[in-house]
């Protein structure tokens, strides 16, 4: 069968009045060469005439697989097929979730779906946040925190309306959440949109730079505040031992575990091994050979509840090969 | 027995291929011409060793077609929101335009005269001979699939958490709700309107008997069912969705409740995607993932191949005579066969 590759998809989330909109319209407007098809939850605002741009209804529905925090977007599934039936006409797809979404339906949406699988992937989950307000928010919105916790690229808008205190405070605050997703500070949302689209592979190689227990206890604000739990092993790891492992975490913890990304050195292996995953749902695939130079360190990194990071990083060494 | 893919295929001797420039969305007959809808928003007709005559219809792609219930020709709904009326002879009148909304579904009895299409959470219905909508009916989220029995006149909605069932001639008909946790997707009346069946997004069929609303669950699939197909006496279900065509029996009373599928045309590591029966002979075309098209008969297990391997099977049709067999691939590569020419 012919090989078609699959369709990048950039996730826009963001709280009300972040500026999800005015990226959008930059998206749409923009002379950037590329076309994209655009799923809008109003599409009424979106000042651009375009007959690529779709109205979503956020139709979250609860998969009858017998996993209980799996939840999907059943329209997401039906736009992008029928998306789909016009390849050629554009290049990339743009989702916009609404202020008050949960991101995990929208992820577990790419992870569940085949036929979606077949022909579109997630490419990075987007988070405008709005710094004057994302303190607030993150008080009374389990939202907010949880797009945060979702974002591979995080957009921290309206920097010019805090002073340098509170700045330092929200990115403190975004860290202590997120301490992997890749942070842009703006205005107005004025930056290259090649930092946000098609970014390619939930951009991996980012965990790779992050330190292992990047976060010291202070950190934790409230008991059930979302954290980051990065882990790392020298010795490659054994996917006979690893595979049984990560699935019985996510069984037991799944709930608790908003999102997990992984790069893996197997032994003998000359491909690295990603893995990545939302709540209990997980998909693995080997990405490319190991550069010469690039050392065969394996990451893990958690984003959730309740995690312990010693626990976690105790399971993890185990997976590893021992030196005979 | 396994479809042999060493044998030739009959396209080579009876039939031929054309190649169109987008998708193929629906494959119609009327009589000996083929409608071919497009992901470009384009019909194409095709009659015997003619030229596709290409006509556009639709700014987007034409999500969903059915033949029009006079029979003289197609109706087409689009990512931009109309339904129009298309001939063969390339005449185009709108039957409706749904502003920012997609028409994914259509549904149509020459019995009645209705016609019906799914838009968002409406059934949009036109009564017999008129050209403007006549009546509509709102179900609580987005519709899944629409299916009218062999009267015309049951209609059924599939959307979530199960389906509505009620009378699409009648604009103040009463209604069954029928309730099945998940998201239904493609559904199907049997003829004589006594089970209704749906496809569920985790794969697998849902059914109620509808004479005491009794549920049935159909398993066993690996992919989600899209297509199916009724024999002629209405005693055989064909289901898409599988590496054989699965086919569930529906006669007696208690239909596939407690008894086992028959098989057929089964292949190796490709999915049945579109299945077709045969209006006169207990024969059932079947179009797989991998491009092959082939004949299985009911009887014997005997197969022929159609035709080789290519892109996905995604439209196939009978012609009512059952003279003419059609079938599509997601490349655009359209194979017409020629039934009567065997003799």
């Amino acid at each position: 069968m012919a090989f078609s590759p699959t369709i990048p998809v950039t996730v826009l989330t963001g709280y009300l009045g972040a500026g999800k909109t005015t990226l959008l319209n930059r998206i749409l407007s923009e002379n950037h060469g590329r076309r994209y098809a655009v799923i809008v939850n109003e599409f009424g605002e979106i000042g651009i005439d375009n007959d690529l741009i779709v109205d979503a209804d956020e139709e979250v529905f609860e998969m009858n697989n017998g996993c209980i925090c799996c939840t999907v977007r059943g329209d997401l599934i039906r736009i992008i097929e029928g998306l789909m039936k016009r390849r050629g006409a554009f290049d990339a797809i743009v989702i916009e979730t609404t202020g008050l979404a949960d991101p995990a339906p929208v992820a577990q949406t790419f992870f569940v779906d085949d036929d979606v699988r077949a022909r579109a992937s997630l490419d990075a989950i987007v988070t405008v946040v709005d710094a004057r307000h994302i303190l607030l928010r993150l008080e009374d919105s389990h939202e907010a925190e949880e797009q945060i916790a979702f974002a591979d690229v995080i957009l921290l808008n309206k920097t010019d309306l805090v002073d340098a205190g509170g700045l330092a405070q929200v990115r403190r605050r975004i860290r202590s959440i997120n301490a992997q997703a890749t942070l842009h500070e703006t205005q107005n949302c004025v930056f290259p949109l090649e930092a946000v689209l098609e970014r390619g592979a939930f951009d991996l190689d980012r965990i790779l730079e992050i330190e292992p227990n990047f976060l010291s206890e202070d950190d934790h604000e409230h008991d059930d505040a979302i954290t980051s739990v990065s882990l790392r092993s020298e010795a490659p790891i054994r996917p006979e031992l690893f595979m049984p492992w990560l699935r019985t975490l996510t069984a037991a913890q799944g709930q608790d575990i908003l999102r997990l990304k992984g790069v893996l050195a197997f032994p003998g292996e000359e491909q690295r091994y990603v893995v990545q995953g939302v709540h209990m749902l997980l998909d693995g695939n080997h990405q490319r050979e190991w550069k010469p130079e690039e050392p065969r360190t394996s990451r893990l990194v958690f984003i959730g509840r309740n995690l312990d990071p010693a626990a976690l990083q105790a399971g993890f060494d185990d997976c590893a090969a021992r030196a005979a | 027995m396994l479809v042999a893919e060493a044998e030739p295929a009959l396209i080579d001797r009876y039939g031929r291929h054309v190649a169109l420039d987008a998708a193929p969305t629906a494959l119609l007959w009327l009589d000996t011409t083929a409608a071919v809808t497009l992901g470009d928003g384009s019909v194409h007709w095709i009659g015997d060793d003619a030229d596709p005559e290409a006509v556009p219809v639709h700014a987007g792609a034409i999500l969903a077609a059915c033949r029009h219930p006079d029979g003289a020709a197609i109706v087409t709904g689009g990512d931009d929101g109309r339904v129009c009326r298309v001939s063969p002879a390339g005449e185009v009148a709108e039957l409706g335009a749904f502003s920012r909304k997609w028409v994914e579904h259509l549904a149509a009895s020459p019995a009645s005269g209705l016609l019906v299409a799914g838009v968002g959470k409406e059934a949009i219905c036109w009564t017999k001979g008129t050209s403007a909508p006549s009546h509509r009916y709102a179900v609580g989220s987005t519709i899944g699939g629409l299916a009218l029995d062999a009267k015309g006149k049951r209609l059924a909605i599939a959307h979530y958490n199960g389906a509505t069932l009620l009378y699409g001639t009648n604009p103040n008909s009463g209604r069954v709700a029928l309730a099945w946790t998940g998201s239904h997707l493609a559904c199907t009346l049997q003829p004589e309107g006594r089970f209704l069946l749906t496809a569920l997004q985790e794969t697998g069929l849902h059914g109620w008997r509808l004479a005491d609303l009794r549920d049935i669950r159909m398993g066993g699939y690996s992919a989600k069912t899209r297509s199916f197909s009724w024999d002629r006496k209405g005693k055989w279900l064909a289901t898409s969705g599988d590496a054989a065509a699965i086919l569930w029996p529906f006669e007696g009373k208690d239909g596939p409740m407690g008894k086992p599928p028959l098989l057929r045309a089964e292949r190796k590591g490709a999915v049945v995607t579109q299945l077709a029966f045969h209006s006169k002979d207990d024969v059932l075309a079947v179009g797989y993932a991998d491009g092959v098209v082939a004949l299985a008969r009911l009887a014997d297990e005997h197969t022929l191949l159609l035709d080789t391997e290519g892109a996905s099977i995604t439209v196939l049709a009978w012609n009512d005579a059952g003279t003419r067999l059609g079938w599509g691939g997601e490349d655009g590569r359209i194979g017409l066969l020629a039934m009567d020419a065997r003799a």
